[in-house]
């Protein structure tokens, strides 16, 4: 039998009586694309940081070729071709494309930069895995998908050997995962192993040659992901069957309370909708395409150049998020760490961040107040946290979101917008979003859903516009919302072409 | 063996989170050893009154550096506040509350100005501030034609240099400025807001709160701070002087950040940067008891706050770990 590319066997690991890993068992071979699956929490990322050198092991062995090694920091793992790509970006926003590829070797001589050989080394690293970037283009401007194909070049740059992607869709369109897809088959041949975490099991059925499944620190089963299915997987995962992953709403939608004429921003233009209370209106389109925009014109961040918005026939001019929330409007950003909660502050603290005029008294925080109405909160949203005075930062992801989402449950809202509500999070979590976001309609708001995820617009919203390059393609009805009519709204394929 | 290492880790832990605590306890100690003279109720209150400017401003550097900001200002600030308030007294004749609230203002409306600078204007606070930091100094030497102003006032003067209850005024005024800030980060919507803007300002924004109205406010408190240190200077030594406060603004800043306050905003609090100021203080005391030079103090200063700021180092350090 061939040696595996990579062996840990038996790994344990545990932060402070919390036994992350238990006995884990994780093989690659050389050219194997594995998925490894799991919900947040499950210990993915504890592997993964075990075998990259972030992390050290408290048990348990690891083989690279064959030979067993002791990974005690990142440039051990580096060395022995060992690179992780994170789900948060590590690109260098003001240096262009090459310089970030080659950031910590890059060629000089005599301490002077070789710009031409470092261009063109960059240029033929890019195109070994078919693709073509302009390596002097500053790494800032590009979109996120290249961003990651930057990101992938940049540990090829250190003789990769064995690639870790953490989560690498979670931020792209559609069409951009195929297109690294394409560099992973690529990459496959040249005999990389890929290990490949995701919370996207169509991606895995996809993509992966085997996929391993943890749930709670342990292995839960591996095996070819076509023969297991994807009912099995998510069985494994969660130990418990989804049978409705988008749970019914039987909300009868009521009067219009919200409209957007001809809207134009620097960023978008075209833009025009109505929202009706109790309806989940859904905002579809590549990622790029101008639907944050629209969020953020909406809640007074963007100034609007033309175009009217209503609400409650009121016409809005909102010039900055606090006039937005004034008129009951709440906005869940999509970049939860950066934007959606403070993580350094606690639960209470980031509950109450909206509704701190209603808890206190003469500027003083009534303390007694606010820690019943957060703990209400915390119980009814169902969040996770030892307590209400935890920070943040020490939540799951999916409960860092819902804690974003409590912030405005306290607030007289009419209108909320939920951009990318259920980005990185994990099956179990994006069900209960779901649930919160429909008992939210049923409250009579309406709900504006920005998503990348066509299946979850499918399922979750009445109406959806769809996006293309800055300017609104077009508004599917329930009846005509499915993933053939978005794509080819989203791709920029005029519905009427064939007509004219 | 496993208990032990058990034990140390935890008495590792305990002083990680009180260094600040065990670094003052450790320079007490220190001092009341090798000089006699440390110990005395005399040198204590001494000791208190000459740090009790510092104690106010960086009382209004806190709040500052907590929004991520930093104000290289209050300095300048503290002269201005000393220059006029003597001004109004011996030159305008007016009375002491009248002259006392006008230095007030005046510092408060240049506080403003850095504060509207920085939230209104989107200018880095470092650059605001140190322009601020010029003009007001050039404002109280022209305002003092460059030479001090005595004053006469003699409530002004016995509030620089009486006790109550054999506590010095300074030494009050410190200790309820403290209390008010303390309770001001401790209970109030605003103190939490400005730890909020510090941690992350665009989610604060995004919950749909006037970001740069907290900004703006900090630095106009910050100049009023100032401004009551410069009284309390122009009463201890009864002369209003525009050379007063050079490079206070830093010991302010020392002061905070051995506190444990990060510059980079959202953590800090009251006590602890109390804790900083009486730790800065000690250390200047105790080398003067002890006659070394103002050269070598300087050097010792220094490395003390390097210390300082090392164990906090190490202590996020850990915290990231787990």
């Amino acid at each position: 039998m061939a040696v595996h590319r990579i062996e840990m066997n038996n790994v344990s690991k545990s932060f402070g009586g919390v036994q992350a890993l238990k006995n884990v068992t994780f093989k690659v071979s050389p050219g194997e694309i594995m998925a490894l699956v799991g919900e947040n929490g499950a210990g993915k990322s504890t592997l993964m940081k075990i075998l990259a050198g972030a992390y050290t092991k408290d048990k348990g062995e690891i083989l690279v070729d064959g030979k067993v090694v002791e990974i005690n920091n990142p440039q051990k793992g580096r060395r022995l071709g060992i690179n992780i790509i994170y789900q948060e970006l590590t690109i260098v926003p003001d240096i262009t494309v090459a310089e970030n590829i080659f950031l910590s070797n890059l060629p000089a001589h005599n301490g002077i930069i070789q710009w031409s050989k470092l261009n063109q080394k960059a240029e033929e690293l890019i195109q070994s895995i078919g693709f073509n970037i302009n390596p002097k283009i500053i790494a800032g401007n590009l979109s996120v998908a290249h961003q990651q194909i930057v990101e992938i070049c940049k540990a090829l740059s250190h003789d990769a050997r064995i690639l870790i992607l953490d989560e690498p869709t979670a931020v792209l369109a559609p069409s951009e995962v195929k297109i690294l897809f394409k560099v992973l088959k690529n990459l496959k041949e040249k005999e990389v192993s890929i290990i490949y975490i995701s919370h996207r099991l169509e991606e895995v059925l996809e993509i992966a040659d085997r996929v391993t499944v943890l749930k709670d620190g342990e292995v839960t089963g591996t095996g070819i992901p076509k023969e297991m299915g994807k009912d099995n997987i998510i069985n494994l995962m969660i130990g418990r069957e989804i049978t409705d992953m988008y749970p019914k709403r039987d909300v009868e939608t009521g009067k219009e309370i919200f409209k957007i004429e001809k809207l134009k921003t620097d960023k978008v233009e075209n833009v025009s909708f109505t929202v009706r209370a109790g309806e989940v209106f859904g905002i579809a389109g590549l990622v790029g395409s101008g639907r944050t925009e629209i969020a953020k014109a909406i809640f007074g961040v963007d100034p609007v150049q033309t175009g009217i918005i209503y609400l409650k026939n009121q016409p809005l001019k909102n010039k900055s998020p606090k006039e937005a929330v004034s008129k009951g409007i709440g906005m869940v950003p999509e970049n939860r760490k950066e934007e959606g909660v403070i993580l350094d502050m606690t639960v209470r603290e980031n509950i109450t961040m909206t509704t701190l005029k209603s808890i206190s008294q003469l500027g003083f925080i009534k303390n007694r107040t606010e820690s019943s109405f957060c703990q209400q909160l915390v119980e009814k949203l169902r969040i996770k946290t030892g307590s209400i005075d935890v920070p943040v930062n020490n939540l799951s992801g999916g409960n860092q979101q819902k804690v974003a989402l409590a912030k405005w449950f306290g607030t007289n809202l009419k209108l909320i917008i939920l951009d990318e509500p259920t980005r990185g999070i994990d099956v179990g979590a994006k069900v209960e979003i779901y649930k919160l976001i429909n008992e939210l309609s049923r409250q009579g708001l309406g709900v504006i859903m920005i998503s990348s995820e066509m299946t979850e617009i499918i399922g979750m919203c009445d109406r959806a516009a769809v996006m293309h390059r800055g300017k609104m393609a077009g508004i599917l009805e329930k009846d005509d919302l499915n993933e053939e009519n978005i794509m080819r709204l989203a791709a920029g394929e005029d519905k009427n072409n064939g007509k004219k | 063996m496993a208990k032990n290492k058990q034990w140390a880790k935890k008495a590792f832990n305990l002083f990680l989170k009180y260094n600040t605590e065990f670094i003052l306890l450790i320079l007490i100690i220190v001092s009341s050893l090798i000089s006699s003279a440390f110990f005395t109720e005399r040198n204590i209150f001494n000791l208190l009154r000459q740090v009790s400017g510092t104690g106010i401003i960086s009382m209004g550097m806190l709040l500052v550096i907590l929004t991520s900001g930093i104000d290289l200002s209050v300095g300048s600030q503290l002269a201005v506040g000393s220059v006029f308030s003597a001004y109004f007294l011996t030159i305008s004749s007016y009375s002491l509350p009248v002259s006392l609230f006008l230095a007030i203002l005046i510092c408060t409306f240049f506080g403003s100005v850095s504060g509207y600078l920085v939230s209104f204007r989107g200018m880095a606070p470092f650059v605001a501030t140190l322009a601020l930091m010029t003009i007001t100094r050039g404002v109280a030497f022209i305002v003092s034609k460059g030479s001090p102003i005595i004053i006469d006032n003699p409530i002004l003067m016995s509030f620089g240099n009486q006790y109550f209850l054999r506590i010095p005024y300074p030494v009050l005024l410190m200790i309820g400025i403290f209390i008010v800030v303390h309770l001001i980060l401790r209970y109030t919507v605003f103190g939490r807001l400005v730890k909020a803007i510090g941690s992350n300002e665009v989610a604060v924004k995004l919950s749909g709160i006037n970001v740069a109205y907290y900004k703006f406010a900090v630095y106009a408190i910050s100049g009023a701070f100032a401004a009551v240190a410069g009284i309390i200077s122009t009463a201890r030594t009864g002369v209003g002087s525009p050379l007063v406060g050079q490079g206070l603004e830093l010991d302010a800043i020392a002061a905070v950040v051995i506190g444990g306050a990060s510059l980079k905003g959202g953590k800090g609090t009251a006590f602890k940067t109390l804790l900083g100021v009486l730790i800065l203080g000690l250390i200047g005391n105790i080398m003067n008891l002890r006659n070394v030079p103002a050269y070598p103090q300087q050097v010792i200063k220094g490395l003390i706050i390097i210390f300082a700021v090392l164990f906090q180092g190490v202590k996020t350090g850990y915290e990231n770990e787990g």
